[in-house]
């Protein structure tokens, strides 16, 4: 890429542009005064729930598959940071999730009906008896018909569902028997033939994403009671108040010492790492705040890494720069040299640290999962910001004549050579 | 010599890690683990009042009277608008209904405009369930073994395996140093934890790599030089930058901590110490430990009888 004198005051604009977005939001991108933050640091709702209709204690078991269908439920939601917890001794679930950025918009009494949705799943006939409930069902998962190749939902019952359900077939065979949650029908297809073998399949259903629907519908209603909130209420962040307020404030403030750090030590090199530092911020802001990501404090402490290590490419690459100088080399050439030398090591160790943060993104979930969102993408900005955006700035002021001084660009570390 | 050699002072090193380690240690056998509401499960007590009531003035009383992990939050009910406060308990047991009613009559003596009343007691499972917790071990065991193979390639010229293991001796060691923390300071092991035990995995590892960067592009251009003095040469040389980014870092988690300090903001204290300490902990094991560490292994491979180099690295695993 060509470098001119004009270069660097172009990606001082670009960067001076996404700091505002970033900041203020800009042309309807959110920033981070849109950002969504988590239960920890916001607060949220707290909902306590309890088995509706049900004249006996839920058994452990049941609580853990009502957990579980409201923790699945909640990933489908995109809300990570939430806790979820059952008290055995009163038969309750205890959910706590933060609020959405969107105020406004947002029912929390929606949301928690929503999530206790986790209703009584029957297949009754056509004059609406019940034949077999959801219990019954043992597994409920899409598989794809390997002759017709269409998705098919296929369910397993246990061996009470197996007589009951061979009874329902053999009497309703031709007829549609529905499959309701609660009152509401989800789907009705017709029996070809009775079925006695414990397994069934649903055809006819659509894309992959329906049939899912539809496995997931059935298997999250194999609870044998629906869920209802006992009592609801809002809840206070668990950091405690203020702690963002607390963040921010030594945030803005470490930042301004990080900068006097670098300008003093690494002087040119210095300046431009701080502007390619406030690239780095504001792209892990905005890589945050416009997928609205749920920020929480392991997220924040993804971004303090991240951020660490963009501190620390532009120290690598401004220590290089100053010991080519030291060893006799023109600034231009320091420069290039500088920067090839510096490049392995921050390209090693940033790879590194992706390889944990995709493996996190993988396998991880809740808190980790945020974690590992804002880890990675600061250091792929890293890549842009401490490498390229750096370079090319470098590149472009060292053209100008009254910034090309070797003295400019020699840092205060000792050259040390054998 | 021109400058100061770790390798030659690796036996002090050696000497103040392992005194970290056993003060460790022994303050764990002292303070025991204070696991959090979220790994061990515990009681939730809310408590209905009125006017203005301060969660943590409560949290800290109700701590110091059980002698438990207590975590208050203030609540308001979406219905009927009553202000409650939600104290978490962190223990497996729960409370009996004497103890229940002695707390009871301490917060009204305590806070006795509050009118606190006790409105619910649930005894729960720790929030992080089995499944959580095993996923997320198989994932950082699973991180690990990805590093030591991409180091294993990327520093084959220097003994890959030795360079892979070090750097992740140096991330145990700073894991421990972080965990150690956490019990001297009696700082609880729950959610936060976790997010600092990640990012010093995370910092660890970025730092030590940089210096077996640095070995490596030493011993192209020094091939006659013995490995101690290029390591030492290539920890001295990148010892500054190792420097200034921890005091980039430590200057950042230090202002959290002392703005959270004044605060008294506890929760985020308890996450910017650990964070502090293990941040110092990766610079120095980077320096004083991984590089002296790789030069032994080095020093250990020459000595031993059989002979192709590149042949003793593959299976002195």
């Amino acid at each position: 890429m060509r470098v001119n004198k004009v270069t660097f005051w172009l990606v001082l604009a670009a960067v001076l542009l996404m700091t505002w977005t970033a900041f203020f939001g800009f042309l309807g991108i959110p920033g981070a005064n849109k950002m969504r933050f988590g239960i920890d640091i916001r607060g949220g709702v707290d909902a306590t729930f309890q088995p509706v209709n049900l004249d006996r204690m839920p058994t452990q078991d049941e609580l853990e598959s009502a957990r579980s269908i409201i923790e699945t439920r909640l990933d489908q939601k995109n809300i990570l940071d939430r806790e979820v917890t059952i008290d055995a001794t009163n038969g309750d679930v205890i959910v706590r999730f933060p609020w959405k950025s969107d105020e406004t918009d947002f029912n929390p009494q929606k949301a928690i009906a929503e999530l206790g949705e986790t209703a009584k799943l029957t297949f009754r006939d056509e004059s609406g008896n019940i034949l077999v409930e959801g219990k019954d069902v043992t597994k409920s998962v899409v598989e794809k018909n390997s002759q017709t190749s269409a998705y098919e939902v296929s369910l397993t019952f246990n061996d009470e569902g197996t007589t009951k359900f061979a009874e329902a077939t053999k009497n309703n065979v031709g007829k549609k028997i529905g499959i309701y949650m609660d009152d509401t029908l989800i789907k009705a297809p017709v029996v070809e033939d009775a079925i006695y073998s414990g397994r069934a399949s649903i055809s006819n259903i659509g894309t992959y994403a329906d049939a899912n629907d539809l496995a997931q519908k059935i298997a999250a209603g194999a609870l044998p009671f629906s869920l209802e909130a006992r009592n609801y209420s809002t809840i206070s962040p668990s950091l405690g108040a203020g702690a963002l307020n607390v963040m921010v404030d030594a945030g803005m403030l470490a930042f301004a010492f990080i900068c006097l750090l670098m300008l003093i030590y690494y002087r040119l090199p210095g300046v431009v790492a701080c502007i390619s530092l406030l690239l780095q911020v504001s792209g892990v802001l905005l890589a945050l705040s416009i997928p609205q990501i749920t920020l929480t404090l392991p997220g924040i402490a993804g971004v303090i890494l991240s951020i660490g290590m963009g501190v620390d490419a532009n120290v690598i690459i401004s220590e290089r720069i100053s010991e080519e100088i030291k060893s006799g080399k023109t600034t231009t050439q320091a420069i290039m040299i500088g920067f090839k030398n510096a490049f392995s090591s921050v390209f090693d160790g940033n790879i590194t640290v992706m390889i944990v943060a995709i493996i996190l993104m993988i396998l991880g979930s809740g808190s980790m999962l945020s974690f590992a969102y804002s880890l990675l993408a600061g250091v792929i900005l890293n890549f842009l910001a401490g490498v390229t955006a750096s370079h090319l700035m470098m590149r472009s002021l060292c053209q100008y004549k009254k910034l090309s001084r070797e003295s400019f660009y020699q840092c205060l570390s000792r050259r040390i050579v054998l | 010599m021109k400058f100061f050699s770790f390798y030659k002072h690796r036996k002090l090193f050696f000497l103040i890690s392992a005194t970290l380690m056993l003060i460790g240690i022994i303050s764990l056998f002292i303070n025991g683990v204070q696991l959090d509401i979220q790994f061990k499960g515990g009681a939730i007590l809310k408590y209905s009042y009125t006017g203005e009531l301060h969660a943590d003035a409560v949290s800290d009383f109700v701590s110091k009277k059980l002698n438990r992990l207590v975590n208050a939050q203030e609540t308001k009910d979406l219905t009927t608008g009553e202000m409650r406060v939600s104290l978490d308990l962190a223990g497996e047991y729960g409370m009996t209904a004497a103890e229940q009613n002695d707390l009871n009559t301490s917060l009204a003596t305590q806070f006795p405009d509050n009118n606190l009343t006790s409105v619910e007691t649930s005894l729960v499972e720790p929030f992080f369930g089995k499944q959580f917790l095993e996923r997320s071990i198989i994932a950082v065991i699973l991180a690990m073994l990805l590093i030591l193979v991409y180091e294993w390639i990327t520093f084959r010229k220097i003994g890959g395996l030795s360079a892979g293991v070090t750097a992740l001796a140096a991330l145990f060691h700073d894991l421990l140093v972080v965990f150690f923390t956490c019990v001297i300071a009696r700082i609880p092991i729950g959610d936060t934890f976790v997010a600092v035990a990640l990012s010093i995995i995370g910092y660890s590892i970025n730092d030590t790599i940089v210096i077996f960067d640095r070995i490596r592009e030493n011993s192209r251009r020094l091939p006659k030089e013995p490995v101690e003095m290029v390591a030492d040469l290539s920890i001295r040389q990148s010892m500054m930058r190792s420097i200034n980014t921890n005091a980039a870092v430590t200057i950042s988690v230090g202002l959290i901590y002392i703005f959270a300090a004044r605060a008294s903001l506890e929760s985020i204290y308890s996450f910017a110490l650990p964070m502090l300490v293990g941040s110092i902990s990766g610079c120095y094991s980077t320096l004083c430990i991984a590089g002296p560490l790789w030069v032994m292994w080095q020093k250990h491979k020459a000595k031993a009888p059989k002979a192709p180099a590149s042949k003793t690295v593959a299976t002195a695993a």
